[in-house]
């Protein structure tokens, strides 16, 4: 069975992309704007990965990380940002609540490298 | 260009064989035929010629059989012997007209036969006059004709023609005899001939559509092979050209994702230069403006497309009340060229209520790779007019 992943971002073509990236590679992928949507869905459908922007509409991004955790404490959650070298992302990382971030800027294949890593999965080599 | 008898030969081959098979069939079914009619009809002369036999066999046995019961009665007057003799006589006549009848299509039995009847009279006549003899009792002469009977040779000339004729017949016979044994003969080897060569010519068939089912059978055979291999390659260039789609659906969403981030960084940008309060423009080396923060338009009261392209002095001088334009601009130029900064520069905005705003503006040399490509001017609105002092790295006019 495809592994599934919660992507959370309130752009929709970052969003799109990140879908069509990981469904390309033969993965169950869920999208969504808010962190009412991400909870709504964690809940019908747990993923094994969630992937998230830091800076949301409705919501700041790790205060939904939060509630995600307390939902599903044992899913890894990777952030997705294009804000650098925030403290509070550091601090995060620190406290474990999320397992990697990757910038915005990076190769789109570093994202879906970080996610098959944290999914446990071998990552094809050239 | 083949025409339709080069593009299927196996076809003309077969049909030109079974033509011959049938004609070879119908030639010696005609020729059996015809030679079993001919033993029919050989068959019938056969029967009609040793009835010709018999006939003159039974005119012999009759005449000799009324010669004998003639002589008995003439020479014992037996009525019997009478009625025998003339019953016997009868018979011979009737046989001689059925042999008449016979011969009546064969000219040379006719002409025995003919032969035989004046003869056969001339012993009826003679039967008659003993019979009229016996009747008048005279036995003088009565012996008298028995004896001239005695050196008469009738009965061996009839019985020389009759052996002659039974002669002739028997060598008809024996000639429709030959006839009939080379006919069947004919027949026998006309029908094995074609059957012979109506079995070789189905063997030949036979071979010709094996021949031809086997090299159908290879060329299906090679026809399935090449379209395996085509089928092969068709699913391996299948293979490559989805595999290429999918790299190049994954480029192109990896291009996308860069665009979307330098957009995105493009974008977080500009929200930062616009959230600026300082006054900011830049220039190009002969200080015509080319970009501003919202700030500049927002404290001149001009709008960026009426400032974009004009040149600085016309909303920035240089020193206070009454400097030197000019002076001043070439003081900046000539920064930018050697690519010096000037640092706390005192100068007045021009707004566009024409009141100047007395400023402190800092000019940067906007370096790319090492080159001059223009000057960034950052402005400090100072609350009282400055002593006229440049930075400590511009020279003095």
């Amino acid at each position: 069975m495809n592994k599934r992943i919660l992507i959370i971002d309130d752009e929709p073509q970052i969003r799109e992309l990140l879908m069509r990236a990981f469904q390309s590679r033969g993965y169950a992928v869920t999208g969504v704007a808010t962190g009412r949507e991400a909870c709504q869905s964690a809940s019908e459908h747990p993923p094994d990965l969630i992937i998230s922007d830091l800076q949301l509409n409705e919501s700041d991004g790790l205060e939904v990380i939060d509630d995600l955790k307390r939902l599903l404490p044992e899913v890894p959650v990777m952030l997705v940002t294009g804000v650098l070298f925030d403290s509070e992302v550091v601090q995060a990382l620190v406290g474990g609540k999320i397992a990697a971030y990757v910038e915005k800027t990076s190769p789109l294949k570093k994202v879906v490298e970080e996610a098959r890593r944290l999914l446990g999965e071998s990552i094809p080599q050239p | 260009m083949k025409t339709p008898l080069m593009t299927e030969p196996i076809e003309w081959r077969l049909k030109l064989a079974f033509g011959v098979i049938a004609l070879i069939l119908v030639g010696t079914s005609v020729t059996a035929l015809r030679n079993i009619s001919r033993s029919l009809t050989g068959s019938d002369w056969v029967n009609h010629t040793h009835a010709v036999i018999l006939e003159g066999d039974a005119i012999r046995a009759s005449l000799n059989a009324g010669e004998s019961a003639l002589r008995d009665h003439l020479l014992t007057s037996d009525p019997r012997s009478l009625a025998d003799a003339r019953v016997a006589y009868a018979e011979a006549a009737e046989h001689l007209e059925l042999a008449k009848a016979l011969t009546r299509n064969d000219p040379s039995g006719s002409q025995l036969l003919a032969r035989v009847e004046p003869l056969a009279a001339r012993r009826v006549d003679f039967a008659r006059e003993g019979v009229r003899l016996r009747q008048l009792g005279d036995e003088t002469a009565i012996r008298r004709l028995l004896t001239a009977q005695g050196g008469d040779t009738t009965m061996a000339e009839i019985k020389r023609e009759l052996e002659e004729l039974k002669r002739y017949e028997q060598a008809l016979l024996q000639e429709r005899d030959r006839q009939s044994y080379l006919q069947a003969q004919t027949t026998r080897w006309t029908v094995m001939a074609g059957v012979a060569i109506n079995l070789g010519l189905l063997l030949f068939v036979a071979w010709l559509i094996r021949d031809d089912l086997r090299a159908r059978r290879l060329a299906a055979t090679a026809l399935q092979k090449a379209n395996d291999t085509l089928e092969a390659k068709v699913q391996e260039r299948t293979r490559e050209l989805t595999a290429a789609n999918q790299a190049l659906e994954l480029e192109n969403l990896e291009r996308q994702w860069q665009y979307q981030a330098i957009e995105h960084q493009l974008r977080y940008n500009q929200l930062i230069i616009n959230s600026m309060d300082d006054l900011v423009l830049v220039t190009t080396k002969i200080l015509k403006i080319t970009r501003l923060t919202p700030a500049v338009t927002h404290r001149l009261g001009f709008t960026a497309e009426e400032m974009v392209g004009q040149p600085l002095q016309r909303y920035l001088r240089e020193g206070t009340g009454g400097t030197s334009i000019a002076a001043g601009l070439d003081r900046l130029i000539g920064a930018l060229k050697e690519g010096r900064e000037l640092q706390d520069c005192p100068g007045e905005l021009l707004a566009k209520d024409t009141r100047p705003i007395p400023v402190r503006f800092r000019l940067i040399p906007l370096r790319d790779h090492d080159q001059v490509v223009g000057g960034v001017v950052s402005i400090h609105l100072s609350t009282s007019l400055p002593a006229d002092n440049a930075s400590p790295a511009s020279p003095t006019p």
